[in-house]
């Protein structure tokens, strides 16, 4: 053996969910800087219409958005062929041409706008914040849900591995949402515990989130009170999350 | 967070700012560039095809706190002087390594701070159940923090030429690409770095003689 082949033996690796996490977080900075510099506007601050702003004002996030096409009020979906990218501290989000929809998850705050984004993108969604409370265990304190999200009209799976892609397992996490796969009616249900998530690499991984499920109706389900904290268990994972777990 | 799956890579199309492209999977990295001057969007696949690995070299030298910012500076820098790329060149990845090298001369104390940590922690990743690399494992572990010390102790033209070959596992021609020398001179450089290793060991060369780069 070479001293080449010791030394690289000695190569310092990241776990795999952390270099995806890295890596995608560098696409997102490679995308954003690749577009200012096409000649495209730069960031700037948004021209939206009242819901979206009074969000950002009531979570102190600063909204920018990136436009590479016009900017649509929530509500109102932007001309085909063209594309939008509304981005927050907490999250972004990219309608594609293409019509699929691109969540990146930095911060798992500001569901109203996350819902109110996604849904003037096209997307049905229903973003609801997971109840939580926190008490005290031995010198620590641990932060759980107060109630379990009991959806029981979960779309098939052939519906869910064709409305939702997900990348990613730490923060950011993305998810692909394809619009058009999603039938009538229908909604995407998230859910996230309020908290500020931070790179895995920080150690800070005491939040919860959910990830997308498609619903065969648009009721957002009820949370149901729980009595005492419980294993994260609120709604059963879509079956592409399921199967990387094993 | 529940676990989610890995993205499906890009193939047949790579998403980029704007919208979607839709990109010739077979279509060298030389043909995606030159066709990136006129459609921007087409550099994200080189970005696709190759983060990961830059990433991965990136991550061994400066950690994780720069690995994700350097590289999407090193893939910024490459889309800056793309129209500079030599079309002879099929491959991107020395062109990209080089880039990657020069990004992270930056951030020297970084590194510095990096091998002094190597200095004293074993190798990680999980041990694989094979007697061959069992072997290069223990011999790693064993004299990890000596040459650590050598590698941190070299010039900075030896020791990136050193990790290219070791870590990025470049051959001496992509190695000489990467650093703007010739194979010839690579070999040489390496060659002295290599005797120079084995010296600071103490002479006492407890590694074979194999020599299996080239």
């Amino acid at each position: 053996m070479s001293e080449i082949t010791t030394l690289r033996e000695m190569r310092p690796t990241a776990p795999p969910a952390e270099e995806e996490a890295m890596r995608m977080a560098a696409r997102e900075r490679f995308v954003a800087g690749t577009a200012s510099r096409r000649g495209r506007q730069p960031w700037r601050m948004p021209v939206l219409a009242g819901g979206l702003a009074a969000a950002a004002a009531a979570t102190a996030a600063a909204v920018l958005a990136l436009t590479s096409g016009p900017v649509a009020a929530p509500g109102q979906r932007v001309a085909a062929g063209h594309a939008r990218t509304v981005v927050t501290a907490a999250w972004t989000v990219r309608e594609d041409a293409g019509g699929t929809v691109t969540i990146y998850l930095r911060q798992y705050v500001d569901p109203a706008g996350l819902q109110r984004t996604l849904q003037s993108d096209g997307v049905n969604a229903i973003v609801r914040p997971i109840p939580s409370a926190s008490r005290t265990v031995g010198k620590g304190t641990i932060t759980y849900p107060t109630c379990n999200y009991a959806a029981t009209d979960v779309a098939p799976q052939a519906v869910q591995r064709a409305a939702v892609t997900f990348a990613g397992q730490d923060l950011p996490v993305r998810f692909i949402i394809h619009p058009a796969a999603m039938p009538q009616p229908s909604a995407l249900f998230l859910a996230f515990m309020a908290g500020v998530g931070r790179s895995p690499k920080n150690g800070d991984t005491g939040v919860l989130a959910l990830p997308p499920v498609v619903l065969n109706n648009d009721t957002a389900p009820a949370c149901v009170p729980r009595s005492k904290p419980a294993p994260f268990s609120v709604l059963p994972a879509p079956p592409s999350a399921a199967k990387a777990k094993q | 967070m529940e676990r989610t799956r890995n993205p499906e890579r890009a193939g047949g199309q790579s998403q980029a700012e704007g919208g979607t492209v839709t990109i010739d999977t077979q279509a060298s990295d030389a043909d995606l560039i030159a066709r990136s001057l006129t459609e921007p969007d087409l550099f994200t696949a080189v970005f696709d095809r190759h983060s990961a690995e830059i990433l991965r070299y990136v991550y061994a030298r400066l950690g994780p706190e720069l690995a994700d910012d350097v590289t999407a500076e090193t893939f910024l820098a490459a889309f800056g002087c793309r129209g500079r790329y030599d079309g002879a060149w099929s491959d991107a990845r020395p062109w990209l390594y080089g880039i990657a090298v020069r990004q992270i001369r930056r951030h020297r104390r970084v590194e510095a701070r990096r091998l002094r940590l190597l200095r004293s922690a074993p190798a990680d990743g999980p041990a694989e159940d094979h007697s061959d690399r069992v072997v290069e494992r223990v011999t790693a572990e064993r004299l990890g923090p000596r040459l650590a010390a050598v590698v941190a102790a070299l010039p900075r033209q030896d020791r990136e030429l050193l990790l290219l070959v070791a870590w990025a596992e470049l051959s001496y021609a992509e190695a000489a690409t990467a650093l703007g020398t010739t194979a010839s001179a690579v070999k040489a450089r390496l060659h002295r770095v290599r005797v120079r290793m084995r010296q600071e060991l103490g002479g006492s060369n407890p590694i074979n003689e194999e020599n299996d780069d080239e």
